[in-house]
């Protein structure tokens, strides 16, 4: 069993990756997911296990240099930490390694090294820091057909297999080889993107050992715990660490910001002051194995001012409205406008869905002039009515990316 | 102010306005001031217009630009400057990174550079609050040399979209007389309009194809120190 070192995906995992197995990250572009494998690298070598980098994208020094950013002294491991050098050629230089490939651009000249070393090693964990490189050098078939060979090497070998992989557009037939069959694991490793990228999650799209281990493992909360995504950040030094999105509740004045907070916290919710006038109620929600901080500010006019505050760290944003009071669309309107303009995603919420008055959703979509792809969610916050379904709504659209 | 702007008057006023979210190729022959008038349009992009500049730079090191805006007496207001360098490893120089430079590890890692222009975009537009952003890559013809056509356009097919997305402007250069006219279709497509530049006689010329109805005429032009001077 291989250990990643990254938080959490072991314990998504069944503990890690068995021996023989492969993994892929699947990167979307412009995610920093490179770490994902270094960090893994790392971890191996902590745990006493033979690592093999196969560096495509950059030279072997770059890639030292790398770990070093990180805080990860891999120089004490250096008889058992090998380097696949499949660049230098690339651009005529010369190479320090003792795996050397003479034309990266030659599938064949690629595989052999890589073979020759999967022979040679003793069960060992296999890094490839760009598969797509790899895809661009030598084609795309070329490529599938090789990693189908590498991983039943591993099978034989017992070695672990770890690929990153950007997901550039390539035909939806390579991507789906790669998202679907070729691997028996798979990380989205995505971006909360409206506008441009500002957070950063993973989330375990599938593997094929989770099964068994899910039954062996005690934990009797890990049936519950569908949604297996955590959102990260990369720190220098550090690697991967978690962290919590906070999501902002907001809308016009009694439509029940209050109450939807309440319902929804998992814990006693706290007042925060920012000066001495705005008052921010806060509280942390855990749900299906997701978690998040909630803010929630009383009536609509001191929005400008939060959101401004909080938009560079906020991933998302409630908008509560009190279906039976029209009038205060205008307000909503005006919280819609500014929301939009930070590329925050966000859901509306039809709140007070039990009084007589109340508008439908549908009918409320019209009176705000929302397009289709903004969910409005009919809900009941003083009996919990679909306050769990908008926060997982809400999530979803926030890690959609991939 | 305008959102995006060529800065050089006579092209501003002959195309309908640079709105947000175009992808321009800037198409030239060497030795023909391309490079003069990219850092004009960051240089005006980010001081008259107070744009977000995230340059990505494959031929002068990062430090280099920043010294020639020096020379030439230009104040760019460093906060919303972000260049991306994909030379500097290359050369085995030891530039570090700061808040203005981000380091890539070559001119093959498209990955690597894609996360340092999401990482600028990010922080100009969700932390600093800047809206309207110009991306300028120079220059294509040094990726296309590390990497093969297909593997290019997919890396811009994402950018490009990210751009139009983001309401951005973005510039790309493309050296002419380097490079199938194969291949410069191809790319081509992925395009708003284009900024031609041709050299006649030791004479330059530009116009600018595909953001007015006709293509402009061609303008002559010289090119005094950083100053891009305007013929008749
Ligand atoms: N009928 C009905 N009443 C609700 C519902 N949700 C909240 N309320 C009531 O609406 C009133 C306002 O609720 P709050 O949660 O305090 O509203 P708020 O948006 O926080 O108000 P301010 O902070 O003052 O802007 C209270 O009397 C709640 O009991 C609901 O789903 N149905
Ligand atoms: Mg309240």
């Amino acid at each position: 069993m291989l250990e990643t070192g990254i938080p959490k995906i072991d314990e998504f995992l069944g503990g890690g990756i068995p021996d023989g197995k492969s993994l892929v990250y699947y990167i979307q572009p412009g995610v920093e997911g490179e770490v994902f494998g270094l960090q893994t690298v790392y971890t191996s070598l902590k745990s006493a296990k033979t690592v093999v980098y196969v560096a495509s994208s950059t030279c072997p020094d770059n890639i030292k240099g790398q770990f070093a950013q990180f805080g990860w002294d891999i120089d004490i491991f250096k008889d058992r930490f090998f380097l696949v050098d499949a660049y230098n050629s690339l651009i005529r230089a010369p190479s320090k390694e003792k795996y050397v490939v003479s034309n990266p651009e030659n599938i064949e000249d690629l595989s052999k090294i890589i073979i020759d070393a999967m022979k040679e090693l003793p069960p060992s964990t296999i890094v490839f820091g760009s598969l797509s490189t790899i895809l661009d050098l030598c084609g795309e078939k070329e490529t599938i057909e090789a990693i189908r060979n590498w991983n039943k090497y591993a099978i034989l070998h017992d070695h672990t297999m770890i690929y990153n992989f950007t997901v550039w557009p390539y035909s939806q037939e390579t991507l789906d080889s790669i998202k679907k069959e070729l691997f028996n694991a798979v990380i989205a490793v995505g971006g909360i993107a409206d506008r441009v990228i500002f957070g950063q999650y993973y989330w375990i799209l599938r593997s094929d050992w989770i099964k068994e281990s899910r039954k062996s493992m005690l934990k009797s909360d890990w049936t519950k715990e569908s949604r297996k995504s955590m959102l990260f950040r990369v720190s220098r030094p550090g690697g991967i660490t978690l962290f919590i999105p906070k999501i902002l509740i907001t809308g016009a004045f009694f439509a029940g910001k209050s109450t939807f907070l309440h319902a929804l916290s998992t814990q006693s919710v706290s007042v925060d002051r920012i000066g001495t006038t705005i008052a921010i109620e806060r509280c942390h929600v855990e749900y299906k194995g997701f978690s998040a901080d909630l803010f929630g500010t009383s009536g609509q006019e001191r929005f400008t001012p939060i959101i401004k505050l909080l938009s560079g760290e906020s991933m998302g944003v409630f908008l509560i409205l009190d279906s039976s009071n029209p009038q205060d669309f205008i307000h909503a309107k005006e919280i819609l406008q500014i929301t939009k303009s930070y590329g925050l995603p966000y859901i509306v919420i039809a709140n007070k869905q039990d009084l007589q008055e109340a508008l439908t959703p549908e009918e409320i979509r019209k009176h705000l002039g929302l397009g289709k792809d903004i969910p409005v969610i009919p809900a009941v916050a003083k009996d919990k009515i679909g306050i769990f379904e908008a926060f997982e709504i809400l999530i979803d659209k926030i890690t959609g990316g991939i | 102010m305008n959102d995006y702007t060529f800065g050089i008057k006579v092209l501003d006023n002959a195309v309908d306005g640079l709105t947000k979210g175009k992808n321009i190729m800037l198409i030239g022959p060497s030795m023909s001031g391309k490079e003069i008038i990219l850092y004009n349009m960051m240089y005006y992009g980010a001081t008259t217009n107070e744009n977000g500049i995230i340059m990505v730079t494959t031929r002068e090191p990062a430090t280099h630009i920043l010294d020639w805006f020096k020379e030439h007496n230009l104040n760019l207001p460093m906060s919303r400057i972000g260049i991306i360098d994909c030379i500097t490893k290359t050369l085995g120089s030891n530039d570090v990174e700061n808040d203005n430079i981000k380091i890539t590890n070559s001119p093959v890692d498209l990955t690597g550079i894609g996360v340092k222009i999401s990482q600028f975009l990010d922080e100009f537009y969700m932390k600093k609050n800047i809206r309207k952003n110009q991306l300028h890559i120079n220059s294509l013809s040094t990726l296309l040399m590390y990497s093969n056509i297909q593997t290019v356009f997919r890396f811009l097919h994402v950018f490009t979209g990210r751009i139009k997305g983001a309401g951005a402007l973005g510039i790309f250069v493309l050296e002419s007389g380097m490079h199938d006219d194969k291949d410069i279709n191809t790319l081509k497509q992925l395009f708003d309009g284009i900024i031609e530049i041709k050299s006649e006689n030791d004479r330059n010329f530009i116009r600018v194809i595909g953001l007015s109805q006709k293509p402009t005429p061609w303008f002559h032009y010289e090119i005094e120190g950083s100053n891009i001077k305007m013929g008749e």
